[in-house]
Order: C-alpha cells, then structure tokens, then sequence
C-alpha cells in the first residue's frame, strides 16, 4: 500500500512539474527590441518583463530618449528649429560663433573636456576637422573600393592645426558655446554614444526599473540584474575567427557597463590594408597597437572615452591610467591575440 | 508487504478462502492501476514528444521588421532581399548560420563567423539587417560586444 502511495505522489509531482504555474505566480519573459535610427549603428534594448506590452513601454521612451540625444549630438544631421553639434559646427564658422544650445549638449561638452584632462589629451573632441577628412575618405573608399586611398598627410596636418580644446568655451550660465577658432570642429563620436546611453540607463534607474540592458553598438550598459536576479552575462567577441573560442571574455554585470572599441568595427581597405576609426591625436592615423580594447566600469560614458583613450596610447600608460581609476577594470589585445587584463578584471569572469 | 499476506497465516484458520478473493481482487486492481499508470506515462511522453523543441533556429529581421525565421537543423540558402536590388546571402549549414556574400559596402557581415548559439547575432547594418539566434539549444551569454 505504501508503495502505490508513493507510486502515486511521484506521478503527481511530475504531473505538477509539468502543469503550467498558477497565474498569480508572476513570470518574466525576456524581451528585445532594434533600431538602426541612432548614432551610426544598431541599437539593442532588451529587458524583462510581464508582457510584450509592459516591454514596450519601456523599450520605446528608452528609444525616444536616445532618438532626442542622437538629434542633439549628432555632427552629420541639423534638424528644423533645433541647435545640435552639427549647427554648433556650421555656425563657429560665420561671425557669431556663439550658439545657445540644449542643456544636455552643455553637459556632454562639458563632460569631454573633463575627459580630456582624465586621459591627457588622448580623447579630444576638438579634432573634428582631422576626422571629417577621414571620414570623407572612408565614406569615398567604402562606396568605390577600387579608388580607395589615405587622406594626404599635409592635408591631415593642416587640419591639426586647428584642434585646441581650449577654443572650445562652453559658458554654463547662458547655456552657449563658443568656437573662437573658426577653423575648428567638434567630433563626438568618442564620447557621445557612450554619454547617452548612460543618460537613459540613469533615468531608468530613477525610475525605479531593473533587468535591463541597452546595447548602442558595443556600448552596453546594464539596468540591474536579469529578471530572475543573476547577473548578465556579456560576452566579448573573439575578433579573430575561432569556433574553440568565439568569446575571449564572460563577464557577470549587474548595473555595470561594458564597452569594447575594435579596429575591425569600422574600416576600409587601401591596397588591400585595414585602416579603422580611431585615429591617434600625433600621428594623425589609425592606432596600430590593438585589436581591441574593452572598459567595464560604472558609467557607460567612462567606457566610451576610456575605450578611445586606451586605444591611443601604449598599454603601459592604459594600464597605469586603469589602474588609477576605482571599479574600473580593462581588458587589451594585441594583432597577434595576446590578451592583457587589468588587475580586477577577472573578478568579473563568469567562467 | 504484499507478498507476506499471500502466505496464509495459522492465526486465521478459516480465513483461507477470504484471502483469495482480496488476493484476486487485489491483482485485479493493481493491473488497473499499472495500466493507469502506463497510460499517463504514455500521454506525458507523447505530450514531451509533440512539444519538444525544433532544435535552434535564426529570426532575421529587416529594419525590424521579421522577414523569416529558419531552421538551423536543416542546410539552406536564403536570399535577403532588402530592396534596391540589395542582397545578403544567408547560409545554413552543419547547425551554423553564416552570411555568404552581401552587396553592402562593408562586408562586416560576410566576415563575421558562423553563429548557432542562443542570442548570437549576425549584424548587417548598411542593409539594416538582424540574424539572431532564437530558440536556441545552446546557451551563449546574453549580449555580445
């Protein structure tokens, strides 16, 4: 008898195990949603939630958010009755080099030339004139490869002549800024996706809302932990195609953010080279020394600027500069796979 | 337990004949409730075996919109056309998906390696094109940079 009775409480636990959970039991499912409209690149929100709908909401005003900081900082756009960095550039260069512009725009500004003083020049917005020539040059060189070629040095140095940060006035009060240089432009494409991201994951958490991850081309910030409590896991590509390893890194974040630069994100081809988008502020070219090079730290805007900065200068003066730096942790590899972490790094591993 | 009340006991003396209809009766309802048994085990295998997942797959989506989902247990090509004459060809084979040639300017799609692990990604953003891993079998980690 006892036997059948046990017989019995064991079908029905696997039944039960089976029956769908009752529904006052809440589950969360996990959610994504794209955009292609912000920054140049993909953006990915994924979140977890009750239901699409309950997703949704919060998914679209984080995209509402990001579409308004890509409008204010965007270099390429200007849009009808409304002050960006693309007019900031355009207006530097007539009489009145004074442009009243969006609160959010003083803070990034102001933001990126703290983070000039933090990485001894090597992230400078200023350098908007030496970029748009590359850029022009990749943008030629991706459309017609056959034609493809470098920018003339003189060209290059030329331009340089024209990237003093300090021509840069931003006077907080009147909320204005001020090229006194005309012959300079702002190029915030080291900093500004990073900075928004980290705009909207901060408003998030004001708001109270966790189990969050908002992905802005290798920008990742995390919104708490997953939705059952344990911590994402972000993986960091291997740049080098290997089914044994196709992620040089796991690591567990709960509120932290991840930021890798990668030679291999963004480039084109002369005469069969590579020549990416991080140009060293000396050399005026592509930096050489990394494949890759990945942040975590706190705010999504350190990762972006630090990612540059460590990009331009030589592992030994990254590492020192990581190293002064508290909870931030960085992760370096070199053209012939070699990877180098900060001390804390590991402690982010999850296997 | 069982067995032990087969054995007739000199405790009872007339109770010989009683004890074999409980005994028939008995073996009557425990071949009932094999059966039973049996049965709901049937239902909850035939159950695991009509829902069980279909292996991996891939979601493409073309500016976020779902343009097709596909097996990666069975090899195909798949043509995306993005319009303007635009093409990624989309490869599965051996359980892995890949993007064979594009018509985008830079390639980045082409040279990413084969996915097939749960959240893997595929981007071609020129053609605004998504190809992730869904329903996977294998678990990757949540996000990829």
């Amino acid at each position: 008898m006892k036997i059948k009775c046990l017989t019995i409480l064991f079908v029905l636990c696997i039944l039960s195990s089976c029956a769908p959970l009752s529904p006052n039991e809440k589950t969360l499912d996990k959610f994504s949603a794209y955009s292609f409209d912000y920054f140049d690149t993909v953006t990915t929100v994924s979140g977890y939630a009750e239901s699409q709908e309950a997703f949704d909401e919060i998914a679209n005003s984080v995209l509402a958010d990001l579409g308004e900081y890509h409008r204010l900082f965007t270099i390429y756009h200007r849009f009808e009755g409304m002050e960006n960095l693309c007019t900031i550039n355009e207006l530097a260069n007539g009489v009145h080099r004074t442009v009243t512009v969006d609160r959010r725009i003083i803070d990034m500004l102001m933001y990126a030339k703290d983070m000039y003083e933090k990485t001894n020049g090597r992230v400078n917005i200023a350098m908007g004139s030496v970029l748009s020539i590359w850029h022009d040059y990749r943008e030629m060189g991706m459309s017609d490869p056959a034609s493809a070629e470098l920018p003339p040095m003189d060209q290059l140095t030329a331009a340089a002549e024209h990237t003093d940060i300090n021509c840069l006035v931003i006077d907080e009060e009147s909320s204005t800024v001020t090229l006194t240089d005309p012959a300079m432009k702002l190029d915030v494409g080291a900093i500004a996706k990073g900075y928004a991201v980290e705009m909207v994951a901060q408003r998030l958490e004001e708001q109270g809302v966790t189990g969050f991850v908002l992905n802005v081309g290798g920008n990742v910030r995390t919104v708490g932990a997953k939705g059952n409590g344990e911590k994402w896991v972000v993986g960091i590509e291997n740049p080098t195609d290997n089914e044994e390893k196709p992620y040089l890194a796991y690591l567990g974040l709960a509120g932290e953010a991840l930021v890798t630069s990668g030679s291999y994100q963004r480039y084109y081809l002369v005469d069969g080279k590579r020549y990416h988008h991080i140009i060293d502020p000396d050399t005026l070219m592509p930096t050489e020394g990394f494949t890759s090079v990945s942040i975590l730290t706190g705010s999504s805007a350190d990762g972006d600027a630090l990612s540059t900065a460590l990009f331009c200068m030589s592992f030994e003066d990254g590492l020192a500069l990581i190293e002064s730096m508290p909870s931030t942790e960085a992760m370096w590899v070199f053209h012939d796979g070699r990877e180098v972490t900060s001390s804390g790094f590991d402690t982010y591993r999850t296997k | 337990m069982d067995q032990n009340q087969n054995i007739p006991t000199p405790a009872s003396p007339d109770g010989r004949g009683d004890h074999q209809g409980k005994d028939v009766r008995r073996g009557r309802n425990d071949i009932i409730f094999i059966s039973a048994l049996l049965l709901i085990l049937a239902i909850i295998g035939l159950g695991f075996f009509l829902f069980r997942k279909e292996g991996s797959s891939v979601t493409v989506e073309v500016g976020g919109q779902v343009y097709g989902e596909y097996s990666l247990s069975r090899d195909t090509v798949v043509d995306i056309a993005t319009g303007d004459g635009e093409l990624n060809r989309l490869v599965i084979r051996d359980g892995k998906a890949f993007v064979e040639t594009a018509t985008c300017p830079d390639g980045i799609c082409v040279g990413h390696r084969p996915i097939s692990r749960m959240g893997e990604s595929i981007v071609c953003l020129p053609h605004q094109i998504v190809i992730t891993v869904t329903d996977g079998v294998d678990e990757g980690p949540d996000i990829v940079v």
